[in-house]
């Protein structure tokens, strides 16, 4: 029997809250197609589409290659610099794909930074014709593989991890050779964490809008941008975004599939870790190379540029406000990692104690926000609201309650609210199940009442995770571009944002300062994370 | 109202379709008694203790604690109100905290019983000096149990409840801790009830003993009785003693009764049950039953012989295709072999003759 008291009614709130760009796409596409979409499906849709599956198949196969190979390498090599590179790989995380898209462009470019390498090495001469020229379709999947792979990489190497040495020591006794334990029992085991890392990088890659944008690619994220920025057509960007969230949905379910399947890939009883080979010449050459490459391309790459272009440029060190940029960002990170953290704590800890299966199906449902692209989320808030106000309008004398959602700060932390509340909830949810309710009552029984219990026992226990999901949310938000660039206020920038602005606006070596910032506070945050994403709990 | 210091009238413990016990008529009359509920795993003895302490509502019936009803369908008195201490088989020791602030938790509540017993001596008793700086996931289960122990212990409860409470503790160090433990619940006169699928265990440290079979409390009496005159089959298969042989009553009038069996002859002894003569039972015939006497002319064939340390038990085929099971000491001056014969000494004698 289900109690109506105030943790459900609350649940059912945030439920509600979190499903309505969802609910609001659903109903757009049922409503009349106006005359742009009809335009749109002769002519552009498909090319959206096509360039968007172009993009998704590259990048997963890809990333599919970077984050196994290294991932092999470091799990069961030893070889110089390993211990280095298995967390250094992981600073990828810190570049969004639109920053790699701005270092590959001023990188390749005419006269760009290929061109004043070879300047200095060979004297001056046209180097330009045969400079490759790694742009559009080319330069976003690139961008999005080396800006993604880390997922595949983490989450792969997490699952060989947990590969008993019993399994391959059994291989080998069978007399499997190296190669052939490779392909018949290293990678068939983790096989379900490298599906829930690819199905990861889709959803992230059919979501991208910064990178895709900035090499000019008209994917359905652009189309969707496009149709309300241009055309002021909601609800055809609606309508892309429900094309889209087929895709996402179907890959989220993938994922979800697949890490259930692998966590019967965890270890038992007798567990033994893989005893690591010690290479040495050419395969110990090989494996370092790799990885020295990838971390090379990932991470020094696009740090050089930015860097490189900071120091050329220095004119927009004293031009842009970074400070303001600066606090504008801890406000952000810090006002919406509160109302994340705060309400997660709450909503989980009304689950815990009142044990009633429609509160926890309402949870679930409430975490669906994170499946849902960025860009897909700004237009449906907007649509959303401005339904909501022009409903108000008509109806009461309360005037436009536009300003109050869209275009404020409250406005931007209730779509950040939306889209990382299941990370915020999930993150809490998995710590808390590690607490036995039996511990719970060992508590009651030793005189604590339940407020009691909760501080002295849940929140102490609960410290060092909820320090955890509030690094993982502001690393989300630093990087986060379009929700911020779509529902900010006036002149309100973060890193992201100022970084895209002068993108779009060809000032590009402008564009390099704010993202130098955005790629330091992400490594910082990386790194203090990195024992938690590294750690083989993930 | 209950002149008794705990008394269940008529409970029914649910926990699940599976897990429940009904209609449980218990009483513990005096503050400072150990009793304990034996009985196979997963049957409900647990779910009692947790209605007991508050974590789960009794479905009907009453519950008296110190004469004050505590539980019934309508009362439910919440678990920190109770001053019942659980000890739980899973030790539910908190994770952040260290061994010994887990067991400084139990002082929160320390006022109710007001018995001499101080933490120092706890620890000391169980053993658990050297692990007092550790964090749970530091130590072993079994010194986990000791700790979940400690901290019940610790909080001076009217009412300690301990699930499999030694379960988990080394062989080498569990009677001691067994003795150790019940010396010290007798000293302070602390009222406990022990939930343990282990007979040994549950006879040794209670002053009396519930058996939990079928959703029913069977039998609750002194663990001597229930050793030795169980009150129906199940009871007597649950404890595992012996088998139940065929016999017919000769002489039930007399202060030592005497019944027949076809093979083995007369045995005498005295019922449990009022049978009249010439009344066909099935008695109980435990291990220690049968005196081994090679000079015997009752003689058996053996058909199995297994070595349990201190001794041998010999499993006897009667002509009927009865198995009978003797002990013999296996210091004993020789040994007999399968398919040999093995004398009986005659005629028979036990002091508790079991029959239904």
């Amino acid at each position: 029997m289900t109690k109506y008291n105030i943790w459900f009614f609350s649940s059912l709130i945030i439920a509600l809250i979190v499903a309505l760009p969802i609910i609001t796409i659903f109903f757009s596409f049922f409503s009349e197609t106006s005359n742009y979409f009809t335009v749109l499906k002769n002519t552009f849709l498909y090319d959206y589409i096509n360039n968007s599956l172009a993009i998704l198949i590259s990048v997963l196969v890809i990333t599919f290659l970077l984050g196994v190979i290294s991932a092999y390498f470091i799990s069961f090599y030893e070889f110089p610099l390993c211990k280095f590179f298995s967390w250094a790989l992981i600073l990828a995380f810190a570049i969004p794909g639109y920053i790699f898209a701005f270092s590959i462009i001023a990188f390749f470019e005419n006269y760009g930074t290929a061109y004043s390498i070879l300047t200095s090495l060979f004297g001056e001469y046209n180097y330009n014709p045969h400079i490759p020229k790694l742009d559009g379709v080319l330069g976003s999947i690139t961008a999005i593989s080396f800006s993604l792979f880390p997922y595949v990489y983490v989450l792969t190497r997490s699952s060989f991890f947990f590969q008993s040495n019993n399994y391959i020591e059994v291989g080998q006794n069978l007399g499997l050779s190296e190669k052939e334990t490779l392909f018949r029992i290293i990678l068939p085991s983790a096989r379900p964490a490298i599906i829930a890392g690819l199905a990861l990088v889709a959803m992230e890659c059919l979501s991208d809008f910064g990178t895709v944008s900035i090499f000019s690619v008209s994917t359905l994220t652009t189309g969707i941008y496009n149709s309300w920025l241009s055309f002021d057509d909601l609800n055809s960007a609606n309508q892309i975004s429900f094309i889209l969230l087929i895709f996402i949905l179907a890959l989220l379910s993938i994922e979800i599939y697949s890490r259930k399947e692998a966590k019967y890939h965890q270890p038992g009883r007798g567990f033994k870790p893989i005893n690591k080979i010690q290479l040495s010449g050419k395969k110990s050459l090989l494996a370092f190379s790799f990885c020295a490459v990838v971390f090379f391309i990932s991470f020094v790459f696009p740090v050089s540029q930015m860097l490189y272009w900071t120091f050329k440029f220095p004119k927009y060190i004293q031009d842009i406000d970074i400070l303001k940029i600066n606090l504008n960002t801890i406000y952000l990170v810090g006002l919406s990692s509160l109302v994340l953290v705060l309400i997660s704590l709450f909503i989980n800890y009304g689950s815990r104690i009142s044990k009633s299966k429609i509160l926890n199906y309402l949870t679930n449902f409430s975490i669906s926000g994170y499946a849902i692209p960025g860009v897909i989320l700004a237009v449906a808030f907007i649509t959303l609201f401005s339904n909501f106000s022009d409903l108000i309008n008509e109806n009461t004398n309360l005037g436009s309650t536009k300003k109050l959602f869209i275009g404020s700060i409250f406005g931007l932390i209730l779509a950040y609210f939306i889209r990382f509340f299941s990370l915020s909830f999930n993150g809490i949810k998995s710590s808390y199940e590690k607490i036995n309710n039996s511990i719970d009552e060992s508590a009651y029984l030793l005189g604590y009442s339940k407020i009691k219990t909760f501080s002295r026992i849940h929140v102490p226990y609960l410290k060092n995770n909820i320090i955890l999901i509030i690094v993982l949310i502001s690393l989300e938000i630093i990087k986060e571009l379009p929700i911020t660039m779509i529902l900010r206020p006036f002149n309100f920038e973060t890193f992201a944002t100022q970084a895209y602005v002068y993108a779009s606006q060809d000032l590009l070596e402008a564009a390099a300062l704010p993202s130098l910032f955005l790629i330091s506070w992400a490594s910082i945050l990386i790194l203090f994370s990195s024992k938690y994403i590294l750690s083989q709990k993930n | 109202m209950s002149k008794h210091f705990l008394e269940i009238q008529k409970g029914n413990f649910i926990a699940s379709e599976k897990n429940k016990v009904n209609d449980v008529n218990l009483i513990i009359e005096e503050q400072g008694q150990i009793i304990s509920l034996l009985g196979p795993s997963g049957i409900g003895k647990t779910t009692i203790l947790r209605t007991l302490a508050g974590l789960q509502k009794l479905n009907s019936g009453k519950i008296f604690l110190k004469g004050k009803l505590i539980a019934s369908s309508e009362v439910h008195i919440e678990p920190e109100k109770r001053n019942i201490a659980l000890s739980f088989q899973d030790n539910s020791l908190f994770p952040n905290y260290k061994v010994i602030d887990n067991i400084n938790f139990g002082k929160k509540r320390s006022n109710g019983n007001g018995f001499d017993l101080d933490a120092k001596e706890i620890i000391e008793l169980l053993h658990i000096d050297p692990i007092l700086d550790k964090f749970p996931h530091q130590i072993s289960a079994g010194e986990a149990q000791r700790v979940s122990i400690a901290r019940s212990l610790i909080s001076k409860p009217d009412l300690l409840l301990l699930d499999e409470p030694f379960s988990n503790i080394d062989q080498s160090l569990k009677e001691e801790i067994q003795v150790s433990v019940k010396k010290l619940l007798k000293r302070i006169n602390l009222t406990t009830i022990i939930v343990t699928h282990d007979s040994y265990e549950a006879f040794s440290m209670a002053d009396k003993c519930g058996i939990i079979l079928n959703q029913e409390l069977k039998q609750y009496d002194l663990p001597y009785n229930v050793h030795h005159e169980p009150n129906s089959v199940e009871v007597a298969n649950f404890l595992n003693k012996g088998i139940f042989i065929d016999v017919k009553v000769v002489d039930s009038e007399c202060a030592v009764h005497r019944l027949e069996h076809d093979e083995l002859g007369e045995i005498r002894g005295k019922l449990s049950n009022n049978f009249p003569s010439g009344s066909k039972v099935k008695l109980l015939l435990q291990p220690e039953d049968l005196i081994h006497d090679d000079q015997s002319k009752l003689k058996l064939e053996v058909v199995d012989r297994k070595f349990r340390g201190t001794n041998f038990v010999y499993t006897l085929k009667t002509i009927k295709g009865e198995h009978l099971p003797v002990f013999v000491h296996s210091h004993h001056i020789h040994q007999h072999e399968k398919s040999e014969k093995f004398g009986i000494k005659t005629p028979i004698y036990i002091d508790h003759l079991v029959c239904f």
